[in-house]
């Protein structure tokens, strides 16, 4: 079990440091996927299987999707790689790296003196998180729905601005379109929508 | 079992897939011959049987080839992902008592885990295939699959909250009264249109709407690179199927004087066949009227039966047994 | 061989075409002034009875404009335009002098009447456009300027449309070569082809089309030449906002076989085979207005077994093609099944026809004068059949398709075509029915005795995919209707008129008299010679509106032949009706525009 715990893990590090260091967006985003399912693969060996899911199925499974979503939308070419590539010169990581290597250090230390390496007791289930979540943390759940709702009121909206451009360009064209405009605004929500339900899920 | 027979256990059912996915091209082509006042493959072997297997064959054979304007590595793993996750998804479904590769206590959320993880063979192959129908073709499934995962997890409450378990064997125990698709009816319908869905097969086969998008994402891929899409498609139905058959007809159980085998079987390929009767019987839905059926019908009914459930379940069984 | 002189004289439509012309001419004066006509004469008698005036180039704007807005009972319809070329004619008695000769053909529902106007043009002249005034004169004189070199002013977008891009010359000139052995090796070597290649990229700044908003970029996407449901070689360049239809620009060409240009090396017998395959679908129908106007042209009277024999096939073509278009469209909005039933049920129409005619899709069995042959023995019992076998299936068809819910999601609403558009367009056929406008060649100008028969002609009202369907659904009915009256009241007699130009000539008394012998011999080895004269005939083919424009120097071949097809105009309004629906109306309207790349690009 500690052998797959440390490769899990060594996978995690490779992915997400190749996550960081790819110039085109996809290609780190394959790479997140990889570094997701490495944490959900620690997870589970770690006595947690409904997180290890859980992981899998909100994060790699919805929102990595969305962002691939996004990056096929944004139609990145050669431009995009050069500029991810110049971003890349040492004067632009090397602090923030210094900064990152002062805060691993500070954590080896940490856990070197301290008394973090018990092993957890027995495995968490769906049963003890839903326990949890609703019974002392109900306040932080209604909180964090609210915030959803919010997130998800304000997409609408935002959706709703860019359709009527949308109108506003079609109906100053020869001819309004019929179907398309009654129909359209139900397409931006429901995209909206699907976005944020995910989110929604995982809390 | 001991590690020696689960390797050949594993073994076997890896090549009882496989060899089922190929069949089952032939099953499909035939059924939906026979639906349609055509003959089908009728030629290979006897009824045309073989036709599966020369189909294979020539798959294998077919030049591989990768469009000189892919991102090629990603082009390669696309298909791979589809055919993997759906082969990982049937470790845990229980063909029979004991005789399940992995008896998780999150089964069903490792299900939603390897379908989830599904969508990037779809939109990896869309993208990385540089080209305008492929990515049209991804751009749908990507909405469609995550929207319609979404009330496939939701139907399903009902059923966990009826068996108190993700275990998929004590979902199945849990059905020696009554089959949940009585109680669950509402969630079953749900998780058939959700399957559908999820497996994009007609009439929810817009990603690759041939009439549409040619072939949708996997328009520039041939050879046996296609053919892990066909396979993943055709594994995918099996898997839901499976699926449906375990959450809500009982898995394996049915009247003793057949093996309990034979039974899961014989319910996994009459829901098979539905899938495919539906595709000879149904037109297809536009874009936007699948995800407006989705987000305005299906939500609010899962939604509800969530509730409706929960409160039966509280309401009829003591406390203790609900904590539990 | 001399123009026979016991035909029946075309005289009456003649002069009624030409008494109908000076009036109109004299109203036009009335309104417009003296100097509309160019010098000669104005008024031109044709074979056919069209009303034909000649109009001076400069006025020809305020004559078409005058005729469509201001005059009662107007022209509304842009039925075709088109050109000859008259460098080589040597018939042209009281016709001023002209190189090239652009014909504007109106259609006038009001009145029931058609208008031929004619304008006289010196080689390398333009002539204003009439784009602003009828929209479908954008591809008609795109055509005309690619296939004669006439050039419009004002118009928008003056490109080749049915030759490629980067083709030499105007094919229906008279000096264009017709042959390939006329026109020396044809050769690709790789600079060429990327020439060819590169030419055929699309610029959507060529077409007024902006790339991307302040917010977000467009889409262009290439559908066709090939793609599944473009029904053949077709392309339609989208401009896209996500799965949005900006725009759509389509393409044609890619199917042009110059049917015209080979009608004017065969003879008018052999050229028969050839209007077959111009909708392809259609089969004889296809025949009909060609031998039509053939016939007006040589004053032939048909015998009316004759004409009962080619209602009876046009509709059992009419059937064909409709169960192509209900199975394809269905398929198209994605339901598999339907198109096998309808496959089969045409498979029994085809074995009908091939028992008839001995083929199948292309029999090309009418002939000037007539049909090939007789009826065979027990025709009838295989129709009568039909008519049983066909009812209970269409009626299965429409709980299969027409009364399904998603197909109806799919197609009731989607793209909407009033019937004022559909006019302007030059939307013929059961796709202008579909908008409510009751307008059917066979009860509106009955042609080859349909003013005989009993029949409704079907409408829908909102002119959707759905009623477009619907429309030819149950064209298929009344279709059947004909055919069993046709069975029931087959009239006996001859098969082929006995006229001396009926080709080739009923042969039973060549060999007991010497003049029938040489006209057989003369009809079978050159060909018919067809009288000098114009003539153009319209039928109410399978898709809209067939006419075939014939015009003879008095030789055994057509000097020129002018095909009017449906499926030209209808694919050119697929931008006006697709803009603002997604990618999958855009495929339901296709299918839902039962057009045939042949019968676009000829």
């Amino acid at each position: 079990m500690t052998t797959a715990f440390y490769i899990f893990g060594a996978i995690a590090i490779a992915a997400t440091i190749l996550t960081i260091t790819r110039v085109n967006a996809m290609h780190a985003l394959l790479y997140l996927v990889v570094s997701l399912l490495a944490v959900a693969g620690v997870f589970f060996i770690l006595g947690a299987p409904f997180a290890a899911m859980l992981e899998i199925i909100v994060y790699a499974g919805a929102i990595i999707v969305l962002f691939v979503f996004a990056v096929m939308m944004l139609n990145l070419g050669d431009v995009s790689i050069e500029q991810e590539r110049r971003w890349l010169s040492p004067d632009l990581w090397l602090g923030p790296s210094i900064l990152s290597a002062i805060l691993l250090a500070e954590l080896v230390y940490l856990l070197s003196i301290g008394d973090l390496g018990a092993p957890p007791g027995e495995p968490v289930g769906a049963a003890a998180v839903a326990a949890r979540l609703f019974g002392p943390y109900l306040l932080a759940v209604e909180l964090a729905s609210m915030l959803l709702l919010a997130g998800l009121v304000g997409a609408y909206r935002i959706g709703r601005i860019l359709d009527e451009r949308t109108a506003e360009r079609t109906s100053s064209a020869e001819r309004e379109p019929v179907a398309a405009g009654a129909d359209a605004p139900q397409r931006v929500e429901a995209t909206a929508a699907s976005v944020f339900a995910h989110d929604g899920e995982g809390e | 079992m001991s590690v020696v027979a689960m390797l050949f256990f594993i073994v076997v059912l890896l090549f009882a897939l496989l060899a089922a996915a190929a069949l089952l091209t032939w099953v499909e082509r035939r059924l939906l011959a026979w639906w349609q006042d055509r003959y089908g493959p009728n030629r290979a072997g006897p009824f045309g049987i073989l036709q599966a297997f020369a189909d294979v064959i020539k798959i294998l054979l077919k030049e591989d080839w990768i469009p000189p304007l892919a991102d090629k590595p990603v082009f390669v793993i696309a298909p791979a992902i589809v055919a993997v996750t759906m082969l990982l998804g049937f470790a845990i479904v229980p063909l029979a008592p004991g005789l399940v590769i992995a008896d998780l206590n999150v089964a069903l959320l490792f299900f939603f885990a390897m379908t989830g993880l599904s969508v990037y063979s779809v939109t990896f192959a869309g993208w990385a295939s540089n080209n305008n129908y492929s990515l049209l073709g991804s751009l749908r499934t990507a909405a469609q699959m995550i929207s319609y995962e979404v009330f496939m997890l939701l139907s399903l409450v009902g059923v966990v909250i009826l068996a108190g378990s993700f275990r998929l064997t004590d979902i199945v125990d849990a059905q020696r009264g009554m089959w949940f698709f009585v109680p669950q009816f509402v969630g079953l319908v749900v998780f058939f249109l959700a399957a559908i869905a999820e497996t994009h097969r007609l009439p929810f086969d817009l990603p690759e709407a041939e009439h549409e998008l040619v072939a949708g994402y996997h328009t520039e891929y041939s050879g046996m690179k296609f053919g892990l899409f066909f396979l993943g498609e055709y594994l995918g139905m099996m898997l839901s199927s499976a699926m449906i058959v375990t959450l809500f007809f009982g898995g394996w159980l049915g009247p003793p004087f057949l093996p309990p085998i034979v039974w899961f079987l014989l319910k996994t390929a009459f829901f098979v066949c539905l899938y495919l009767l539906l595709r000879a019987a149904l037109p297809r839905p536009r874009y936007d009227q699948l995800m407006g059926y989705a987000w305005k019908f299906l939500l609010p009914v899962a939604l509800l039966n969530i509730v409706v459930t929960g409160a039966i379940v509280v309401a009829t069984r003591s406390p203790a047994e609900v904590g539990s | 061989m001399a123009v026979p002189t016991d035909a029946p004289a075309p005289a009456l439509p003649k002069t009624r075409g030409v008494q109908r012309a000076n009036e109109l001419a004299e109203r036009l004066e009335k309104l417009l002034g003296p100097d509309l006509f160019p010098e000669g004469a104005r008024v031109q008698p044709t074979a056919d009875g069209i009303p034909t005036l000649w109009l001076a180039s400069e006025r020809v704007r305020d004559v078409l404009l005058c005729l469509k807005h201001e005059l009662a009972e107007p022209y509304e319809m842009l039925y075709d335009l088109t050109a000859i070329d008259e460098r080589v004619r040597h018939v042209r008695d009281g016709q001023p002098s002209s190189e090239l000769t652009l014909v504007y053909h109106l259609l006038s529902f009001s009145r029931n009447e058609d208008l031929r106007l004619k304008v006289p043009l010196e080689d390398g002249a333009s002539v204003a456009s009439v784009v602003d005034i009828w929209p479908n004169a954008n591809w008609y004189e795109r055509e005309v300027w690619d296939m004669f070199g006439i050039r419009f002013d004002g118009h928008p977008n003056l490109r080749r449309i049915l030759m490629p891009p980067t083709w030499k010359g105007h094919p229906l000139r008279k000096e264009h070569p017709a042959r390939a052995t006329e026109m020396g090796r044809f050769e690709l070597p790789d600079d060429r082809y990327e020439a060819e290649t590169e030419a055929l990229r699309f610029v959507p700044e060529e077409w007024g089309m902006k790339r991307s908003t302040e917010s977000s970029d467009f889409l262009f996407l290439n559908l066709g030449p090939n793609h599944p449901s473009v029904h053949g070689v077709f392309r339609i360049l989208l401009q896209l906002d996500g799965e949005e239809i900006v725009d759509a620009v389509p393409d044609i060409g890619w199917h042009h076989r110059a049917q015209e240009k080979m009608a004017e090396r065969q003879s008018w017998h052999t050229y028969l085979p050839y209007t077959d395959r111009v909708d392809y679908l259609g089969g004889v129908m296809n025949n009909l207005p060609y031998v039509l106007a053939v016939e007006q042209l040589a004053g032939i009277e048909v015998p009316d077994r004759a004409k009962v024999i080619r209602v009876m096939l046009c509709e059992l073509f009419r059937i064909a093609s409709h169960l192509v278009f209900y199975g394809t469209f269905t398929q198209d909005v994605g339901a598999l099944s339907p198109v096998f039933y309808m496959f089969t049920d045409r498979e029994r129409v085809f074995e009908i026809i091939e028992a008839i005619c001995g083929f199948r899709m292309h029999p090309a069995w009418f002939r000037i004068g007539g049909v090939a042959a007789d009826l065979p023995e027990g025709w009838d019992r295989m129709v009568r059949d039909f008519l049983k076998w066909m009812p209970p299936r269409l009626r299965e068809y429409e709980r299969m398709a027409l009364e399904n819910r998603i197909l109806r999601a799919r197609t009731v609403g989607v793209g909407t075509m009033t019937t004022e558009e559909a006019i302007d367009w030059g939307v013929t056929g059961p796709n202008l029915r579909a908008t409510g406008f009751d307008w059917d060649f066979r009860k509106t100008r009955p042609y080859s005795g349909y003013e005989q028969f009993e029949f409704d002609v079907p409408l829908a009202e909102n002119g959707d995919c759905f009623d477009r369907c619907a429309v030819r659904a149950e064209e298929i009915r009344q279709s059947l209707r004909i055919i069993e009256q046709c069975v029931e009241n087959m009239p006996p007699g001859d098969y082929k008129s006995r006229h001396p130009l009926a080709t080739p000539p009923i042969k039973d008394r060549t060999l007991h008299d010497i003049e029938t012998l040489i006209h057989h011999f003369i009809n079978v080895s050159w060909g018919p010679v067809v009288p000098p004269g114009e003539s153009h005939f319209n039928i109410e083919g399978t898709k809209g509106a067939y006419g075939y424009y014939a015009i003879s120097d008095g030789g055994t071949i057509p000097y020129r032949l002018r095909i009017r097809t449906p499926s030209f105009p209808h694919l050119q309004v697929l931008p006006l009706i697709s803009r603002g629906l997604m990618i999958a109306d855009l495929i339901a309207i296709l299918g839902s525009i039962d057009f045939v790349m042949a019968d676009v690009d000829r």
